[in-house]
């Protein structure tokens, strides 16, 4: 699998660090509902069949993080951005 | 199958040589230790700032891309969105010299910190073939183009030096040896030259 760095070009996964879901909000640490909505955010995850948005650092390359648009399917890769827009 | 890296203590630099064939002269490979080395990295939003300031003070053209910048005796070396190495020609104090940068950049002295190996040759592409995992070839990879990736599972960045076929890899100073025995390893069926420079 070869991943499209907006920086630096086509990449081989190796190069990469994979953190997952790139679709969580980190929950409000203050609301009253916190424990909960944290141990939803941290232990429960969606397992897509098909599109998927999660999050790559490309540690052998840039050094960026990277939203990666991948089919958990096929792992055609459909986009990458870089993760805080570029600068 | 026996090598001339099977004596030698993995932690030590293979001697200056001729590694491979007799007669056969397919790669030379010089290792330096460059001059002078520095990081910059462009503060937040201070990118275009940074680049009219190295365009002004230096006369350097900062490309925010994988490639190779030179000016007066500094080469820019992209590695990463709005972060660069910054290479001189001589000896110098690099941070001093760029002191006019250090209101939209961090700057840090980085001298000692990589060792540099200039590869040349008709079988310098093939030997790279061999841990490179980015594609070389002049259409996609020109004079100036340059790349940070892990070869042979160090990282390293290297670029192609504008003019003839030419090559310059930075590895840490301590993967230095482990780079080194990858260059033998895989130069020598070629016939491969070992020279330290300066
Ligand atoms: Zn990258």
């Amino acid at each position: 699998m070869r991943i499209p760095c907006p920086y630096c070009g086509a990449r081989d996964a190796s190069e990469f660090a994979y953190l997952g879901d790139a679709t969580l909000t980190r929950p409000d640490p203050a609301a009253p509902d916190a424990a909960d909505a944290f141990h939803d955010y941290v232990y429960l995850r969606d397992n897509p069949a098909g599109a998927h948005s999660e999050w790559w650092y490309h540690s052998g390359g840039c050094r960026r993080w990277l939203k990666v648009t991948r089919d958990t399917t096929s792992h055609a890769i459909a986009g990458a951005e870089l993760a805080g827009g570029a600068k | 199958m026996t090598s001339a890296l099977d004596a030698l203590p993995v932690t030590q630099m293979p001697p200056d040589g001729h590694y491979g064939p007799a007669g056969k002269h397919g790669v030379t490979a010089r290792i330096f230790d460059p001059p002078a080395l520095a990081t910059l990295a462009a503060r937040h939003g201070a990118g275009a700032a940074l680049s009219a300031a190295a365009r002004v003070e230096l006369g350097l053209d900062l490309a925010d891309a994988p490639r190779l910048s030179r000016a007066n005796g500094l080469t820019a070396i992209g590695t990463g969105p709005g972060r660069w190495f910054l290479l001189a020609e001589a000896p110098e104090d690099l941070p001093a010299h760029l002191a006019a940068l250090a209101p939209h950049a961090a700057i840090t002295e980085q001298t000692d910190a990589m060792v540099g190996f200039e590869l040349s040759g008709p079988h310098v592409r093939d030997l790279l073939a061999k841990g490179v995992t980015v594609d070389l070839d002049p259409s996609v990879f020109p004079p100036g183009a340059a790349a940070t990736s892990n070869v042979a599972h160090i990282n390293t960045s290297f670029w192609r030096e504008p003019g003839d076929e030419r090559f310059v890899f930075l590895a840490g100073r301590s993967y230095a040896v482990a780079f080194a025995r990858f260059l033998v390893a895989s130069g020598a069926a070629f016939g491969l030259e070992l020279v330290h420079r300066g």
